[in-house]
């Protein structure tokens, strides 16, 4: 009877660490959520109002502030990115997973070494090269850089994608007469449209969240939000901007909390694939 | 099983047998332009970021630029700013993989069995590693540690302790740096585990269950020990994100107080681009590659170098 009911105590002491776990990873997302909706007067209160009536001044102050041009930047430039790096790390990731490539282990090597070095070695350079040729500042510019992040990743992911489907499928689609490009477009790659969506929400989520190398190269003309966040709201320590520092967060946040959210399955099968 | 030798061979059959052919054509056009990609933005800047090194080098007169050899190098050694930001990058790095690992771990292990509102609580413990970092920085400074109407302080209020001014003073500072970035990471460790966990045999651990090891020695000596080279991958790779972090503590203290959260990336952000000593602060930059390299080699070589003594040895 007391073994019962000492695995019954354990079994509630289980659910009370994974509950306040959980607490603990959310707080920060529902606390500014909150607080964008509350008032000068309510966003410092403690213990924090959890009735209280919502606002959007918040947010019209927001707009005012001019952010929709700095959200225009970072939805072009997250964009971009993503479709280039899928659009040249799937058709390679297929080729490193069926073709016969001349030094290929170097090569995948060199490939997973470029996620191993710390993005600061890379900034300063690009920096001091791009500024020269004058490209510091453009679009453009972040929409290639942001290869740097995503491409490895995309290549790694995709080819173990790749390697998971029989190459029964392409040797029917040769049989049948297919050359090597309709096999890949027509007949391995719809087989793994889920591989190609998780690269695709993992690269969109960290471009979308990426800082360094936004704020050494976006110069005015691309300022992507997370450099704007943190710039244009120096000053925070002051209540009276809470609700403003809120507000944007919840902006920024958004579209990689709500695609995390709709499609999870993706996010954790990329992440617990090592992505990072 | 016995392979039967295929009666009449299919052309199916003999095309995978047959070795695959080099086709230069194929390989280059699939894999050819994403190399390219690669080779131009990262691998231009990294052979820059080597070359600029060995240079006296300042970014507002690069026609000054004066070869140094190994100079740059030498004048790290023995300056103390620069080995303060190693310090503080291995403190930093070693206490949040640390810290990361156990939680991750522990967490994975305690969702493993079944409970209601599994599913959400595993996409839940997912948001600090989506949510953009600089945010979650910002709110971990304006709400939690602010001094004197943080979260944080306000809870210490009621236990009688006068929280301290956490992001402003010594040594919290770091501490505080430090719990976001565990905050941050601990659920990347949680879905590699969880995976991991999911794909071991069932059926040794409920021998060692039937064989009477409780709960604790089947985890110590059953399913960690399978998850060793998850574990040594793990490291490596939480390593590499913590040398690299930069917005946390950009954001959060800028380096300060008094350096105590200079890590290396913000001494070389400092150094080459705000005091544009280029070939100094690239030297810094190839010193911290060079350090995350050995400490990822030395994880794989001692972590691995183990897992095969040990299999070899059952």
């Amino acid at each position: 009877m007391s073994a019962r009911r000492g695995r019954r105590l354990a079994e509630a002491a289980r659910l009370l660490v994974i509950a306040l776990a959980v607490f603990i990873a959310i707080l920060p997302l529902l606390w500014v959520v909150l607080a964008s909706f509350k008032t000068a007067a309510d966003v410092s209160q403690l213990p924090p109002r959890l009735l209280f009536t919502p606002t959007l001044e918040n947010y019209h102050r927001v707009l005012d502030a001019g952010f929709a041009a700095f959200f225009r930047n970072s939805v072009i430039i997250t964009l971009a990115a993503v479709a280039l790096s899928v659009a040249l790390g799937v058709p390679a990731a297929y080729g490193f997973s069926r073709l016969r490539v001349p030094a290929e282990r170097p090569l995948l090597l060199f490939v997973l070494s470029i996620r191993f070095v710390p993005y600061i070695v890379f900034a300063v350079p690009l920096f001091v090269i791009l500024a020269r040729a004058r490209l510091v500042g453009t679009h453009g510019t972040l929409i290639v850089v942001y290869i740097l992040i995503n491409l490895p990743l995309v290549i790694w992911l995709m080819k173990s994608f790749f390697d998971d489907v029989p190459t029964d499928i392409d040797d029917a689609a040769a049989v049948d007469g297919a050359n090597r490009f309709q096999s890949f477009a027509l007949v391995v790659l719809p087989s793994t449209a889920a591989g190609v969506a998780c690269v695709t929400i993992l690269s969109f989520i960290f471009t979308w969240n990426e800082y360094l190398l936004a704020l050494v190269l976006s110069g005015r003309a691309a300022q992507t939000l997370p450099v704007v966040l943190t710039r244009f709201l120096g000053g925070m320590e002051d209540p009276v901007r809470w609700g403003l520092l809120s507000a944007s967060s919840v902006v920024v946040l958004a579209p990689v909390v709500i695609v995390t959210l709709l499609v999870h399955r993706y996010v954790r099968a990329g992440f617990a694939g090592g992505s990072t | 099983m016995t392979r039967r030798a295929p009666s009449n061979p299919s052309p199916e059959h003999l095309q995978r047998e047959a070795p695959r052919r080099l086709d230069w054509r194929d390989t280059g056009l699939f894999i050819g332009p994403a190399l390219v990609a690669l080779a131009l933005v990262a691998v231009i800047p990294t052979l820059w970021a080597i070359f600029s090194s060995l240079f006296e080098w300042h970014f507002h007169r690069p026609d000054a630029r004066a070869f140094v050899g190994l100079g740059n190098y030498l004048r790290l050694a023995g300056d103390p700013r620069f080995l303060n930001a190693v310090l503080v990058t291995g403190v930093y790095t070693t206490v949040s993989v640390t810290a990361t690992l156990v939680f991750g771990t522990l967490l994975a292990l305690l969702t493993r069995a079944p409970f209601p509102g599994k599913g959400m609580v595993r996409a839940l413990l997912t948001v600090p590693m989506i949510m953009t970092p600089v945010v979650s920085t910002l709110v971990w400074k304006t709400f939690f540690f602010e001094a004197d109407v943080g979260l944080i302080n306000w809870v210490l209020g009621f236990a009688g302790i006068r929280g301290p001014a956490w992001v402003a003073s010594s040594p919290y500072a770091l501490i505080t740096v430090l719990v976001v970035n565990i905050w941050f990471m601990t659920p990347f460790v949680y879905l590699v585990m969880d995976a991991a966990l999911e794909g071991l045999p069932g059926d040794v651990i409920d021998a060692a269950k039937i064989d009477g090891a409780n709960y604790w020695r089947r985890v110590r000596f059953v399913i960690l020990p399978m998850l060793r080279a998850t574990i040594v991958f793990t490291v490596i790779f939480r390593i590499t994100i913590d040398a690299r972090m930069f917005e946390i503590i950009h954001v959060m203290t800028g380096g300060g107080p008094a350096r105590d959260t200079e890590v290396l990336t913000l001494w070389v952000y400092n150094s080459a681009l705000r005091g544009f000593h280029l070939g100094y602060g690239n030297a810094g930059g190839v010193v911290l590659m060079l350090l995350v390299g050995a400490a990822c080699l030395a994880i794989m070589l001692v972590g691995l170098r183990d897992l095969y003594r040990r299999t070899g040895s059952t």
